[in-house]
Order: structure tokens, then sequence, then C-alpha cells
């Protein structure tokens, strides 16, 4: 299989105001996409359509080679619901399940979906809260931990399930600054490690940094994209040099 | 005040506080699932069920208390027709009264519960992989439970302090023995005696309440 995200012509509309114009791209495995582009240019609409939290009005998604949506039509509620089981989503607010430890915040969709023993969910959780830096955390609620801290939960409890591609939207917008770099040197670690990832993100530098490529989007449509280089180094058009000019 | 004499009137008081507390506790076991059914109703996507409760909630909370239980001891066996069959033992018809108002109030405070969940909550549970009911019960329920804490605590207490209003109903219960107590003994001590046995159920639902919220608190 040599695409794991294949998306063509994707339309969105609210009501008569377009969100999202035709927008087609793929991703193959191991690649790590970044998204970058002004408010409102309809990132974050295309990331969350990926996983069906945005109900797309035209186009295709593909994930692994099974259609999502062809053409506007989406696959049966069960389709959709192991489609989209393949992918891992990190919020920019995070989401944790403010009632649940740490711990329990990894280990309630394992433990709900019963597709692994209680054991190994447990060795999970442990390792992955080891791998964020977290291992001390493991039976504090959410809310005594820092941005950062919840973040780096947040991502481990979407490893939980083996994702084979993870989305992130925007994972540090809601950070104080001196908090991101633990955040993204967590995210680079899984980039090293071949994780599949699409990155929507105002982290220039951290874009520049991890991507292996960059999709600036502009107006619902992909403007331009190309490697790190091209886009900081000679970006084509105008209004991409505008844009990372002013951040 | 004479202690041998408050020793007396006891006796029948707390005898009447068993049915101020059997009241109470019926009440509470059973309006507490009608309202929770009552709040998904009125969030249900089927309009008419909504309509329903929506409507059952303006009733129950727009007119008094006091009002309902008369109707429900001696207003439904005056309907033309059914009302002989609907002739009630006055304690069962007045509970019904309770249960159907309580029921209202505390649909009322866990919408309240369900509003302050935040969307990402659901976005985040569908991300991994939950059902919707599945979300529902692990994620949703057991925050609004937390949330809605407070005002269920608040509103168990009331409830205990409304019990008085079987008084107006003729079923003896703790003011009832009280009120007879002081017209034939010209006192005004099984009033005060009254007046310690409520606060002394309302703090152990206090009690009861403060400890239901440490333990439940997520931090």
């Amino acid at each position: 299989m040599n695409t794991m995200i294949e998306v063509k012509e994707l339309q969105k509309s609210f009501g008569s105001l377009e969100v999202l114009k035709k927008v087609s791209f793929s991703v193959s495995p191991g690649e790590a996409v970044a998204v970058i582009g002004p408010s409102g240019s309809g990132k974050s609409t295309m990331l969350r359509s990926l996983v069906h939290l945005e109900e797309i009005t035209g186009g295709s998604i593909v994930i692994q080679g099974k259609p999502l949506v062809e053409n506007g039509k989406y696959a049966g509620a069960s389709d959709i619901r192991t489609i989209t089981a393949s992918m891992g989503m990190v919020f920019q607010h995070f989401n944790l399940f403010p009632h649940l430890t740490v711990r329990g915040n990894l280990e309630l969709a394992p433990r709900t979906l019963k597709r692994e023993k209680v054991a190994a969910i447990e060795a999970k959780s442990r390792d992955l809260l080891a791998k964020v830096g977290l291992a001390d955390k493991a039976d504090v609620y959410p809310s005594m931990l820092s941005g950062g801290q919840k973040q780096r939960v947040a991502i481990a409890r979407a490893l939980m399930l083996n994702p084979d591609i993870l989305l992130f939207d925007e994972p540090t917008s809601a950070l104080d600054p001196e908090l991101t770099g633990e955040v993204l040197r967590v995210i680079r670690q899984l980039a090293d490690e071949q994780m599949t990832m699409i990155i929507v993100t105002h982290e220039m530098n951290f874009a520049r940094d991890v991507a292996d490529r960059i999709i600036f989007m502009d107006k619902g449509e992909i403007a331009e994209s190309g490697t790190p280089e091209q886009i900081f180094g000679s970006p084509r058009l105008e209004r991409t040099r505008l844009f990372l000019n002013q951040g | 005040m004479n202690f041998d004499y408050i020793i007396q009137i006891s006796g029948p008081m707390l005898e009447g506080a068993r049915t101020t507390v059997l009241l109470f506790l019926i009440v509470i076991a059973l309006s507490i699932p009608l309202g929770f059914v009552v709040t998904l109703m009125a969030k249900s996507a089927l309009k008419p069920l909504a309509w329903m409760a929506h409507s059952y909630i303006y009733v129950m909370r727009g007119t008094p208390l006091l009002l309902q239980l008369l109707f429900f001891c001696f207003g439904l066996p005056q309907i033309p027709v059914i009302g002989e069959y609907l002739v009630l033992d006055r304690f069962v018809a007045a509970s019904l009264g309770f249960i159907l108002n309580y029921g209202a109030y505390f649909a009322e405070i866990f919408r309240g519960g369900l509003l302050s969940i935040d969307k990402g909550q659901h976005e985040a549970a569908k991300v991994l992989g939950l059902s919707k009911w599945q979300t529902l019960r692990k994620v949703i329920l057991a925050q609004m439970f937390r949330v809605a804490l407070p005002a269920v605590a608040n509103e168990s207490i009331s409830l205990v302090k409304d019990t008085a209003l079987l008084y107006a109903v003729a079923v003896p219960e703790l003011l009832n023995y009280a009120k007879t107590a002081v017209n034939r003994d010209f006192t005004v001590t099984p009033f005060v005696v009254a007046g310690v046995i409520y606060l002394l159920m309302t703090l152990v639902l206090t009690l009861f309440f403060k400890a239901l919220e440490r333990r439940f608190k997520f931090e």
C-alpha cells in the first residue's frame, strides 16, 4: 500500500459559506505533513473531516485503500467506525476526560472496546506514559497538570489504540510559549519513529524542522505545497511569502 | 421546657418522623431516575417526546407543590367517569405528587449538568472509537452527575422540609404530631422538638452529600 491518506476534491460548506473548495492531497506511509495557513483557511475543518468529526459535502477520502467517502457519499456507519479507528487525533484543547485519572484517560477506550487483555492495556499505558515523560503522573487527575503535560497525556491516549495515522489539530496553540517545547519534542520523536502524521500548526520553525512536506492552505484551498526548503526558502506564490513573513 | 415532657412527646414524634423519612426515601429513589429519563427525553431528537418533557417540566415547576398535592389527594377522585378508579391511599397519592414535582426539578438540574459538558468530550470519545452509548455512559453521565451533585444536595434538603406539606392533606407525620401536641398541652415545646428533628435529618443529608462531593472531586 503506498498511500495512507488520499483526499480528492474535498468540499465542505456551512450553508452558503464554502470552507473547503476542492482540496486534494495524499500522504504516504511514514510521512509527516505540516499544514500551515491563516486562521479561517479551512485547515482544521480539513483535518476534522478525515476522522468524520465534520461531514463533507463533496469529494472523496480514502484511508489505507478504504473509502470513507466516495464522491460525497459516505460508507455505512460500521465501516466509518472501522476506517476512522486507524487514526488517532490530538486536539488543541486536549479534551482529556476530567473525571478520570491520567491512567484512566489512557485506558478508557481500550478497556471499553475490549480488543486486548487488561494486563496488556495496563502495561501499554505504563510504557506510553514513560515515553511522554509522565510515568509519575499516572494516578493524578488532569486538573492537576500543566497544559504541556495535558497535551502529552492526550498524545499517549491517542497512541493507546495503535493508530496508523496521527492527526494533530494545533497541538500547541493553547499552550504558554514555554510549554510548547515539551509537546513538540514528543511529536518530533514520533516523526523519527516514522509515524504517519498530519500536523496543523502555527509553529513555523517546528514545521520546517519536522515535516517532510508542507501544505500551505489559504481561503479553503491548498495554495501551495512542497518540501520545507521549497516553501520556506523560495515560495512560489506571493501570498505564501506574505503569510510566512508576517509570522 | 421540662425534660420529662420532651422525653414523653419524643416517642410519638419520632413515630411521625418515620413517615417523613419514608416519604423522603420513596421520593428520592423514584424522582431522581424519573428526572434523568425526562432530561434524556427533553434532549431527544424526536420532537413530540422533547415537547412532552418540556410541557411536563413547565407544569410541575409552574404550579405550587401544595396545589399538586391537593389535586392528587382530593382532585383525582372528582374527575368524571374515571375518578372512582383514582381513589388512592392519601400517603400514596401524596407520594405520587412529590415524585412528579421533584422529578421535574431533577430533570432541570441534570439538563444543566449536561449543558456544562464541553463538545470536545464527545469528539475525543468518538475519535477513540467509543459508540454513542459508551460515550454517554462512561464520559458524559459520570461528569453530569458530578456537576449536578451540589444542586441535587440542595434539592434533597428542600425535600426534607417539603414533606411537612403532608400536614395539609392530613397524612400524620412529624409536623402533624407536633401540632397535635401543641394544641393538647398548651406549650410551644413540641414545635421546638420538631425543628430539632428536621435539623438532625438535614444535617445527616448535608454530611452525606459533602462526603460524596469529596469522593468525586477529580483532583
